[in-house]
């Protein structure tokens, strides 16, 4: 795998959601014309209608139809559309019909639409595990 | 079996466009060591409305790493590293550890690098730290720059082909 894979951090990776402002004033959007080769961490909302190359660390992530996630991300929840390698750690995972996952998927909740296509394990987890999760497991496979 | 007792609660898996039902229930019936999901975000189909418009980087987002577009980019976070743009506006508040390439870079916030564009505004609230290699420049009082102001080659195209690194 490409991603880059930052310095072991010790805090927590699953970041609480911020207080102040509504969702919308802190959501970024990446659009369709954007490449990012590194590593995210948002404590709002992040749509991704690019294409990323890194790790991300998000309060909810959306990667919208054109989008193309390849590295791994760790959100309360995930929200697909589009295409993504990688593996996810989220809470609450959405495949729409669109969606096209590689990789695997750590999972409380998952919602997979008709149509999805997907390649993945989904190792359920309780909340606790994606609360205290500080290190991503090593191994891919 | 708890598993499928929780799906039978939802059974619309062909409507993703509310799972927040999906993730309150389930989540209000496990012990919880934190507050429930976070506020939910009433915008999912928000995405495909915004895909053509410029990229945000918002107050809440922090990037590592390289961001290149051939569109416009609002930066109103935190990057460190380079930006490649059309039309770069680091707005205040922001800040930038990077060289910022564009056309247009327009500047409210904090640049620690370079900005190399044709056209470069300061604002009164710019912090500059670093070189503006320029066409065009437009620094409003208050803005603070330090480094070197140079105009750049007469060739067309800003270069994102020379990377400092």
């Amino acid at each position: 795998m490409g991603t880059v894979m930052s310095a072991a951090p010790s805090r927590r990776l699953l970041r609480p959601p911020r207080a102040e402002g509504g969702p919308g004033a802190l959501a970024s959007h990446l659009s369709k014309a954007i490449t990012i080769k590194g590593d995210l961490e948002s404590d709002g909302e992040l749509h991704i209608n690019g294409k990323v190359q890194g790790q991300i660390c998000a309060d909810r992530l959306v990667i919208g139809p054109g989008g193309y996630l390849e590295g791994d991300v760790i959100a309360r929840d995930v929200h697909i559309e589009g295409r993504m390698e990688g593996r996810i750690f989220a809470l609450n995972v959405t495949l729409d019909s669109t969606a096209e996952v590689n990789g695997r998927i750590f999972h409380n909740t998952i919602t997979v639409a008709k149509g999805a296509r997907i390649d993945a394990r989904m190792p359920w987890r309780p909340p606790s595990y994606f609360e205290t999760l500080e290190t991503l497991p090593e191994a891919r496979q | 079996m708890s598993m499928f007792n929780r799906n039978d609660k939802e059974t619309d898996v062909s409507a993703p466009d509310k799972p927040r039902d999906v993730t309150s229930a389930s989540v209000a019936a496990m012990p919880k060591p934190i507050q429930p999901v976070a506020a939910p975000a009433p915008t999912p189909d928000l995405s495909s409305a915004k895909s053509a418009g410029p990229s945000v980087i918002s107050k809440a987002l922090k990037i590592t790493g390289q961001l290149e577009s051939t569109e416009d980019i609002r930066i109103d976070g935190e990057v460190e590293g380079d930006i490649h743009g059309v039309s770069v506006t680091v707005g205040h508040g922001a800040k930038v550890k990077g060289s910022v390439y564009g056309q247009t870079v327009e500047l409210a916030g904090t640049i620690e690098g370079k900005i190399e564009a044709k056209k470069v505004i300061l604002t009164s609230t710019a912090h500059m730290a670093g070189d503006v290699i320029h066409q065009d420049i437009r620094i409003e009082s208050g803005a603070y720059i330090d480094g070197h102001c140079r105009p750049g080659t007469n060739k067309t195209d800003y270069k994102p082909a020379v990377k400092p690194n």
